[in-house]
């Protein structure tokens, strides 16, 4: 019985456990690491059960090719003399841009930066991103603009001294379980709670005021808010004097958002949002808490900036329990945003655009880098459906059921000249792979993940890859000697001292000062502590700035042909596209299949039981599943969790993108149901 | 018998008992924590809090392979340890812990697969000035081989079985009056549980709490299965098969009667179908069922599903709630 202590693969949380392995060096369990800052001796269930898909029969165990529709077994140079020789003759033929390469924010940070870099000084593109565009890209458009930096502000610690928590989209308790108890600790010991959901979550259980508002209506409720502290005078005026600016336009720009108005948009009664204003303005230290209901909207940029607004006009920034709090999905999602696997910034946020930071990589790296920022994610799907992207390499993501549209990125990966895809089991995405590279999982490698509240923390490698699988690192390192780019790091830890030069961000971090505890970032020497809490003295931007927005309508709203709002999610006991927990028996036990979210009121009109399987269809797709009979979901309302291949949520939703940030309205469209 | 070690004897009974056995000693982990690993692996920590990880887990693995049936249906059995088990470093609430599960294992039909790693392991307690900051912890039921108990710079040691006799031979006889001193000490110090699990267990049974107390509770919980995944009597396991080339691999796993599926009938029906009655069921086991099958609480103290628990309603929790709402209603 050994014990390997390591970063929880699934969400942003940042939970450390140790890694049980018997006799045989096989994973026998999972214990929660007892002093850790963020575990504390805790788990949550997918925690308890991060071993049980790593020995699962069906890992990739050695690189694939398909031929004549056949995958065939090849051996890894061959595997990446071809990868290699397909990627560089498309960009010989068609131009750099003509490839895009996802990255994944559940590999490391050294293996992001790998992928960041072979895009870029490897094949010439700036065409690199990952799911980040898919969940908080919002968040790091609207806050890079109104605070200066996209991160959660405050740190996990900062519920356990907060007077007040406003969760606005995110069912904390499933997401982010040790950050949802939190939560509920904090509400045991007297914090006051507000949750603005429209779904009636656990939290809502506890909450001083539950606001079901309609889906896509939170900027009209968040200006409504605003609009009434302002009538009610419970500014910060100290505060937005001294530390913010344009508080004028924000004044103005919330003005017409009365409770009357806002209740007419929201369906909330109007003497509602006056008592959530008045509740929020009231504590001395607030924080704001939200994910993905905020986010994933045709206008998640705006819901940010109203999220930032309000806690700029009542100051609740840069102190202890306060905070603009978007929680992170993935383990490592702020890492890989941090890295530079997003189309225009390189590591730490440094613009491709900006030719300071162009030429400093340059430098580094010995080659010319590309001037133009490149694609995001959602528009290289659209691109490879236009014949305008024609090969692709996705280490560790499987679009195919996670982006929003099914049908567009079917039709997408189909038309590639050449697709290849590095993971660690099979998926629906490697089922369109003319290349399958099997890779090593978190257990089996070393490297680095950045939680949620941007500390970094070692992963540690506590047994061997099944077969010929190979650490993502090492793969990357292959390609990008085959691109004439030297790549001797001897470990991920040197990867780690390179990325740490070129990142002031990162500049103090290194593998042994994260022993322990790890770092939160900005660490930007080898004496500096790490940065708990943002903002703190002056906004990184120098001035908060308001950001005054106006309501825009969600994309496509039920209407007579498709008259259920279709939202979609996750649940507690899977994780995305459920190629991990799925395998796992616990998990997978406890959800089976695909189903249904539906009102009672509503099942009953459309003569739907429990368990029924029922169609569901939308304008871009059908799908079937089974009822679930709920008031947690409103009347009007169906919600589908996007895990399951056999019911796949995303061949119903709307690709409408926001504008800024590119992330689609997987919380927004309409839908009919019919007994199957 | 009764031994006296001092540090370096103590190390040569270690370095003794790990020539035969497959040795676990607790050691402070890289984070700080405090669990059992194999001996020789890292620094011994000789006091401290209670070793983190249950160790009931050495005999009872979360994941634990059964059987494999090969591609002709023949069966195989796991091939045996080469040694067996020995557990250093138990206080009087593992042993306690251990002996309960042993008692659940033994009964017909005896559980094979428990038996295969627990027959001829070995047990060795470590009480008195153990605890955090040489705090005393009370003495052990005589549950072990050996007990070893810190006493200023010694450690006392009691042989239980004649494997613990013969590994103790060595050593030098120890001083009966310190040990009776030390077992006064024990007898003195507070019950080995609290009293709320006793008067609760007796609310419980008397059927003085009401269905809105576990409504209230089963609210908080967030479904994390902790709690019976870090108790040491829990002993509910699934079964998981998995097919590989060389045939079919059924192995089983630590299952939580805090999750929808652990009842719920193909038909979809479930008997504990809401997280009330899940959490009900939870308290209930230990402090009602158990007491009327076993004569004794199911709960040994330990205070691990009290420290697992993200939102604090592990059994010292809820049972103190209970007796402050109904004790005297």
């Amino acid at each position: 019985m050994n014990a390997t202590l390591t970063t929880c693969p699934y969400c942003g949380t940042g939970c450390n456990f140790y890694l049980q392995s018997d006799v045989n060096g096989r994973l026998s369990g999972v214990e929660p690491a007892g002093k850790h800052p963020t575990s504390r001796g805790q788990l949550c269930i997918k925690g308890w059960n991060a071993h049980a898909f790593v020995d699962h029969p069906d890992r990739l165990t050695a690189p694939q090719l398909r031929r004549n529709g056949q995958l065939q077994i090849t051996d890894w140079n061959s595997a990446l003399d071809l990868l290699h020789d397909k990627l560089s003759g498309i960009a010989a033929q068609y131009g750099p841009d003509s490839l895009m390469f996802l990255s994944s924010a559940k590999v490391s940070n050294e293996e992001n930066y790998l992928l960041m870099k072979l895009a870029r000084a490897g094949y010439g593109t700036n065409n690199i991103d990952h799911c980040a565009r898919l969940c908080h890209s919002s968040t790091v458009t609207g806050l890079v603009e109104t605070l200066g930096s996209g991160a959660m502000t405050n740190s996990l610690s900062c519920f356990d001294e907060t007077g007040l928590i406003f969760v606005i989209g995110s069912n904390t308790t499933e997401q982010h379980p040790l950050i949802g108890s939190r939560i509920l600790n904090a509400v045991q010991r007297g914090a006051r709670l507000i949750v603005a959901d429209s779904r009636k979550i656990r939290l809502a259980r506890h909450a001083d005021l539950h606001l079901r508002q309609q889906n896509g209506s939170d900027v009209a409720l968040l200006n409504g808010m605003m609009r009434q502290i302002l009538q009610d005078g419970q500014e910060d005026t100290e505060f937005i004097s001294q530390r913010t600016e344009n508080f004028a336009a924000l004044r103005q720009g919330v003005e017409k958002f009365t409770p009357e108005y806002v209740a007419q948009i929201t369906g909330l009664p109007p003497e509602q949002i006056v008592s959530a204003a008045r509740l929020f303005a009231q504590a001395r230290r607030a924080m704001i808490v939200y994910a993905m209901g905020i986010t994933q909207h045709s206008h998640g940029v705006d819901n940010v900036r109203a999220i930032s607004n309000l806690a700029l006009l009542t100051g609740n920034l840069g102190r202890p329990g306060t905070g603009v709090n978007p929680l992170r999905g993935q383990n490592n999602v702020q890492g890989a945003c941090d890295m530079g696997a997003l189309p225009d910034v390189y590591t730490g946020y440094q613009r491709v655009a900006d030719p300071a930071a162009r030429q400093k990589f340059s430098t580094a790296w010995g080659v010319q880098l590309p001037e133009t920022p490149g694609l995001m994610a959602t528009h290289a799907i659209e691109a490879a459906a236009a014949g305008q992207v024609r090969g692709m390499l996705i280490l560790g993501e499987n679009p195919m059921l996670s982006e929003a549209n099914q049908g567009l990125v079917r039709k997408a990966l189909e038309r590639l000249d050449f697709l290849a895809v590095i993971d660690i089991f099979p998926t629906e995405t490697t089922d369109l792979a003319e290349l399958i590279l099997p890779a090593a999982c978190y257990a089996e490698k070393d490297g680095t993940f950045t939680s949620t509240e941007r500390r970094v923390q070692r992963g540690r490698k506590a047994l061997e890859s099944p077969g010929a699988a190979r650490p993502d690192w090492q793969i990357l390192c292959a390609l990008l000697q085959r691109c004439g780019l030297p790549a001797e790091y001897a470990d991920p830890a040197e990867i780690m001292t390179e990325t740490a030069t070129l990142t002031p961000s990162y500049g103090g971090i290194s593998y042994p000062r994260l022993e322990g505890m790890g770092l939160q970032w900005p660490c930007p020497d080898a004496e500096h502590p790490g940065t708990p809490i943002l903002h703190r003295e002056q906004f990184t931007r120098g001035k908060g700035r308001f950001s005054p927005v106006d309501y825009r309508p969600s994309a496509e709203l039920p209407d007579a042909d498709y008259p259920f709002l279709l939202n979609t999610g996750r649940t507690y006991f899977h994780w995305h596209t459920g190629s991990m927990t799925r395998r796992s028996h616990l998990l997978d036990r406890e959800e089976r299949q695909a189903f249904v979210e539906i009102h009672p009121a509503d099942a009953k009109k459309h003569r739907i039981k429990e368990r029924q399987q029922v169609k569901i269809s939308s304008r871009r797709g059908t799908i079937a599943a089974a009822a679930q009979l709920t008031d947690r979901v409103p009347a009007g309302q169906v919600f589908i969790p996007f895990h399951f291949a056999e019911g796949a949520a995303n061949a119903l939703t709307n690709n409408a993108l926001d504008p800024e940030s590119g992330i689609p309205e997987f919380k927004v469209c309409a839908v009919r149901i019919e007994p199957c | 018998m009764l031994k006296q070690l001092t540090r370096s004897a103590l190390e040569h009974l270690l370095q003794q008992t790990a020539a035969d056995y497959r040795l676990q000693v607790p050691q402070r982990l890289a984070d700080g924590t405090r669990q059992l690993a194999p001996y020789g692996s890292g620094e011994l920590s000789l006091f401290g809090e209670t070793p983190q990880r249950k160790p009931t887990s050495a005999f009872f693995p979360q994941t634990e392979p059964l059987l494999k049936i090969d591609s002709t249906g023949a069966v195989q059995l796991p091939a045996a340890a080469e040694k067996p088990l020995a557990l250093f470093g138990l206080d009087a609430h593992d042993l306690h812990g251990i002996a309960f599960i042993d008692r659940f294992f033994s009964a017909a039909p005896a559980d094979d697969v428990y038996l295969r790693q627990r027959t001829n392991a070995l047990l060795i307690g470590l009480t008195g000035a153990a605890g955090p900051d040489q705090s005393f912890l009370p003495l052990s039921a005589g549950n072990c081989d050996i007990e070893l108990i810190a006493s200023n710079d010694h450690w006392l040691a009691v042989a239980y079985s004649e494997t613990g006799e013969q590994l103790l031979e060595p050593f030098p006889d120890g001083d009966n009056d310190r040990l009776r001193a030390l077992r006064e000490e024990t007898s003195s110090y507070r019950a080995i549980r609290p009293d709320s699990l006793q008067k609760a267990s007796e609310l419980l049974l008397h059927d003085r709490v009401p269905d809105d107390f576990w409504e209230a509770i089963a609210a908080r919980c967030i479904l994390c299965s902790g709690c019976n995944l870090a108790c040491p009597t829990c002993t509910c396991f699934c079964l998981q098969d998995r097919q590989r080339a060389d045939g079919t691999e059924r192995s089983r796993v630590w299952d939580s009667c805090q999750l929808d599926a652990f009842m719920r009938e193909a038909s979809g029906h479930n008997p504990l179908g809401s997280e009330a009655l899940r959490t009900r069921r939870r308290i209930h086991h230990k402090l009602a069922a158990d007491p009327q099958r076993w004569g004794e609480l199911g709960c040994v103290a330990c205070g691990r599903c009290d420290r697992a628990c993200p939102t604090g309603i592990g059994i010292f929790a809820v049972a103190e709630e209970i007796v402050k709402r109904y004790e005297k209603g």
